[in-house]
């Protein structure tokens, strides 16, 4: 009797796993074709010489002279990855601040439909779309300048100034992430308990202890959430670049991403942007880690 | 929303300060209030000037665009402009292609998150966490590590596309809007936020149907489904207006299949193709073009995906 039951719930359990692993397939052979082969097939390339038209087969193995060459001979590449921690860094912080300001007086406002409505239309539009509208913004006698006119400011030609492209980027870059970031900023407010502010409030707190004192380490999760998706989203970042300034002025605004695609697509040196995508990566992974370690050391343990 | 303010009109009652437990009416003042919706009309208008600018900007007559001081609303508006791209751009087969193209992505990615995350979620089994873990580990690294090798994937797939068993002779999947849909069809992101909002569905749901004998997948498709709903929607929406958006992956794609060419890779193209001054109202109008249709849907949506990501809680 016992041991028929048991032998039943293992038969169960068994007929289970088998079944969940059937549902999961589909996943898991997308998983292989599109993610481990890629990889795999990537990291080989990156110890490779190879031009995409002839067959992989023929390709020469270098070993690691293409990792040798992006990282201590191709200047250029050194600059684009400096270049993309600046445009990462930039638009994150920038980004992160400023939504989760809005966000926390958003909350706290009427019409909420309509700012949401409102800061969220970016969100909506094409990236190729929101370059462009900008970039006519950005003009020699673009809406900024004509602004900056009004009060007799001479404004430069932004996007073709290698002082000024970076800092227009970046401002883009955050106006057009706001609208995502505030959102999820605003659903973690939501879950900040109403007695929390309630009991401060009977202690005589004003609204800035409350953002000090309740909000912020009550969002510690969102802000590490909204910072690590951040900079993996900046750290990649590829189209708005690429339409609003194509890496110039003078390779002021050129991006890794940017780069490797030229270098890939334009160059036909495959190794080559196979290494810089995994030094890339690396760089990412680096950052993440880098943020997972600090806020633990905050006392975050759900991470 | 109705429970919110049961629990608001509860907590006042028993505080005994019904009447003003308002969130945001005690601790501002008058001019933390003003100060308040100053800063927010404020972010608001930066936020809506650029659409204004694309709009006045795509109907001025070409004298205005020159003129000094600058023009910034047309006294003899240009409407035409929009009928024009109509003709330059072919439109709506950009749009056809976008949708063919998005509404495909979304249901494949509805369709595997529910199901993987329904898995993951409530299923025991060897490998699970191995499996989440792996899954949410995908999501670091960036997609153009992934952009030689797929086109190298999809241009060899043996038997399609003209190519023999080993994968040469033809071009694969690279004419077919497969190459655009397929890379898209799985999202780790999907996965992950469907899995911590079928965590929390009772599990008394999926035993009593065990006992009236259902088969599994039958629970998946006539249970679960219908609870991830908001969840669904939430998915949905970011879903679809991340693959509207994708940019790198069409443009790489249709620089030599021009046929599926989907609108932001078309409204890229329109910029090299006419003389300058009359390409800035042109290339205005057509991103006007682009945007708009797109903007009214997600905007009417609002309401039903804003209240999924309160839901499933997407904080961290």
């Amino acid at each position: 009797m016992q041991e028929g039951k048991r032998v039943k719930k293992y038969r169960m359990s068994r007929q289970r796993t088998i079944l969940a692993y059937l549902f999961l397939s589909p996943v898991l052979l997308f998983f292989l074709v599109f993610f481990l082969i890629p990889i795999v097939f990537s990291l080989y390339i990156s110890f490779a010489r190879w031009d995409m038209l002839t067959p992989l087969s023929q390709a020469p193995l270098v070993g690691l002279k293409n990792y040798q060459y992006i990282l201590f001979k191709d200047d250029l590449f050194l600059l684009t990855l400096k270049n993309t921690l600046v445009f990462a860094l930039g638009t994150v912080v920038l980004n992160v601040v400023l939504s989760l300001f809005l966000a926390f007086l958003f909350t706290r406002s009427r019409f909420k439909a309509l700012w949401r409505t409102i800061y969220w239309l970016p969100m909506v539009t094409t990236v190729s779309a929101v370059a462009t509208m900008w970039q006519y913004i950005f003009k020699a006698r673009g809406l900024i300048n004509a602004l900056l006119a009004d009060v007799n400011i001479s404004g430069p030609i932004w996007l073709a100034d290698p002082r000024t492209a970076m800092p227009a980027v970046i401002l883009v870059s955050v106006w057009a992430g706001l609208g995502g970031a505030m959102l999820i900023f605003s659903a973690g407010l939501e879950g900040i308990p109403d007695s929390y502010y309630e009991a401060a409030r009977v202690d005589g707190a004003n609204v800035r202890q409350e953002f000090w004192h309740i909000t912020i380490p009550l969002l510690r999760p969102t802000i590490l959430f909204n910072l690590v998706t951040g900079f993996i989203g900046g750290l990649s970042s590829f189209t708005l670049i690429m339409v609003m300034t194509q890496g110039g002025p003078l390779n002021t605004t050129n991006v890794v991403a940017n780069y490797m695609y030229q270098v890939a697509f334009s160059d036909m040196r495959m190794g080559r942007a196979s290494a810089m995508a995994f030094a890339l990566f690396g760089v990412i992974l680096l950052v993440t880690l880098i943020q997972l370690r600090v806020f633990r050391r905050g006392g975050i343990e759900s991470y | 929303m109705s429970s919110a303010i049961t629990g608001r009109a509860e907590r006042a009652i028993k505080t005994g300060r019904a009447g003003r437990a308002g969130r945001g009416v005690s601790p501002w003042g008058i001019a933390g209030g003003v100060l308040k919706y100053g800063i927010l009309i404020f972010g608001a208008f930066t936020i809506i000037l650029p659409f204004i600018d694309m709009f006045l900007g795509a109907v001025k007559t070409i004298p205005e665009m020159r003129a000094e001081p600058p023009v910034w609303i047309s006294r003899d508006p240009q409407w035409g402009v929009f009928l024009e791209v109509m003709h330059l751009l072919p439109m709506a087969r950009l749009y056809t292609n976008s949708f063919l193209v998005s509404i495909s992505v979304t249901f494949l990615v509805l369709f595997t998150s529910a199901l993987a995350g329904f898995v993951l979620a409530k299923y025991r089994f060897p490998g699970r966490d191995l499996i989440f873990g792996f899954i949410l580990a995908t999501m670091m690294f960036p997609v153009f590590l992934f952009l030689i090798p797929n086109y190298y994937i999809l241009r060899h797939i043996p038997f399609v596309g003209g190519n023999d068993i080993t994968g040469w002779g033809g071009t694969g999947l690279m004419h077919s809007r497969l190459s655009l849909i397929l890379p898209f069809m799985v999202s780790a992101w999907g996965i992950f936020m469907l899995r911590q909002f079928a965590v929390g569905l009772p599990d008394e749901l999926l035993d009593s149907a065990r006992i009236d004998g259902a088969s599994e997948f039958r629970i998946f498709w006539q249970m679960i489904l219908p609870q991830l709903k908001p969840a669904l929607a939430t998915l949905a929406v970011f879903q679809f207006m991340g693959i509207w958006n994708e940019y790198l992956w069409a443009m790489t794609i249709t620089t030599s299949a021009p046929e599926m060419m989907t609108v932001p890779v078309g409204i890229w193209l329109l910029r090299d193709s006419l003389d300058p001054m009359r390409n800035l109202a042109l290339i205005r109008a057509a991103t006007a073009v682009a945007v708009v249709p797109i903007m009214i849907l997600f905007v009417s949506l609002q309401k039903y995906y804003v209240k999924g990501i309160v839901m499933t809680g997407i904080k961290g």
